[in-house]
């Protein structure tokens, strides 16, 4: 089994980018593989807590918590998401708060690098 | 597993979006990333430029001036300072008319480093030598 | 270079892909990149598809968008979240998407 580095910096609503990446993670962790995703950016704004599904919005909560679930390692931006006010105790428990290096650590061990880079 | 050698390809140009600012940010990142590795494990992003990419690195900007935010330019030669491969697309460069000497350096910083204009034969030559390739 | 590139879009990513050499290259049609594998524009497939013989789009791609795999080129292999996995850990030593 391989591992799968996953970045991603599109926003959750407003791109089908970010729903994309949650199936593939999903999918990638079911058959087995270990699977990181570094959020970026203005995918950083969907690791906050308490999402309400909308259904003309994409929603993450449930999704990450299952990925979470399934051993997929997620980490966000600390600074990235604070820029845009959400803090720590307000986000996704499970999720991880890291720096740009957690990304690059991530790219170290990883087999494939899938980087889904903003728009 | 020693060095993993990373191509980060901006091909957005600057300002109007964050990618290609988060490009060159990443690439810094490489100097810290030691603390969650093993002794002797690296990694090096090689930052490289192309399509309009190559828009928003010219010398003189005033982003701070105008919008409170961090230049590109600051960015670039904080890059150079770090002693990262820094490419620009030679052929993009004069596709749209921009001299070579409106890039900046960071001679002032103490930076050796400089940015290297290159054929883009030279940064596909980098995205074969990378383990991974990584768009901006 | 053995290498997969993702291409999510119609009209933005062309430049970017006629430029890169690779020994093998694959192009996967996700979200909006599966109208590459479609749609006859002016009544001409997409350019795209002669590009390399190492071709995919999406499943649920192409149904969210109302396409069903018998439309689909018949260069272009039709795989789904599972089958993509395959492709990226299998078929292609990198991945990038533009």
């Amino acid at each position: 089994m391989g591992k799968l580095a996953l970045g991603v910096y599109p926003g959750l609503v407003g791109s089908a980018c970010y729903d994309f990446s949650l199936k593939l993670a999903a999918a990638a962790a079911d058959k087995g593989h270990k699977v990181s995703i570094w959020y970026s950016g203005n995918a950083t704004g969907s690791v906050k807590a308490h999402q309400k599904h909308l259904k003309d919005y994409s929603t993450a909560e449930k999704y990450l918590t299952a990925l979470l679930e399934k051993g997929v390692e997620i980490c966000t931006c600390e600074a990235c998401t604070i820029a845009r006010g959400i803090q720590k105790p307000e986000g996704i428990p499970g999720v991880q708060w890291n720096s740009m290096h957690w990304y690059l650590a991530a790219i170290h061990s990883a087999d494939r690098v899938l980087h889904i880079g903003g728009e | 597993m020693g060095d993993v050698k990373c191509a980060f390809i901006v091909q957005r140009p600057q300002y109007k979006g964050e990618t290609s600012r988060l490009a060159m940010t990443h690439a810094l990142a490489y100097q810290t990333v030691e603390i969650l590795l093993e002794d002797g494990e690296t990694v090096t992003p090689t930052l490289c430029f192309v399509g309009e990419g190559v828009l928003g690195l010219s010398k003189g900007q005033k982003a701070m001036e105008m919008y409170g935010i961090t230049s590109s330019e600051s960015h670039i030669k904080n890059c150079l300072l770090v002693d990262l491969d820094v490419f620009v697309c030679k052929e993009d460069l004069e596709k749209f008319g921009i001299p070579e000497s409106t890039l900046p350096d960071a001679e002032d910083m103490g930076a050796e480093k400089q940015i290297r204009v290159v054929p883009f034969a030279e940064i596909q030559k980098a995205m074969e030598e990378a383990k991974h390739v990584l768009f901006f | 270079m053995n290498l997969g590139i993702f291409v999510s879009d119609y009209k933005l990513c062309v430049d970017t892909l006629d430029r890169i050499k690779a020994d093998k290259l694959g192009i996967i049609l996700v979200l909006n990149g599966v109208y590459h594998a479609v749609l006859k524009e002016d009544g001409k497939v997409s350019e795209l598809l002669s590009k390399t013989p190492n071709l995919y789009a999406l499943s649920e791609d192409l149904a969210t968008r109302g396409f069903s795999p018998d439309q689909v080129d018949s260069r272009v292999k039709v795989v789904d979240y599972s089958g993509l996995v395959d492709v990226i850990f299998n078929d292609f030593e990198k991945v990038a998407w533009i």
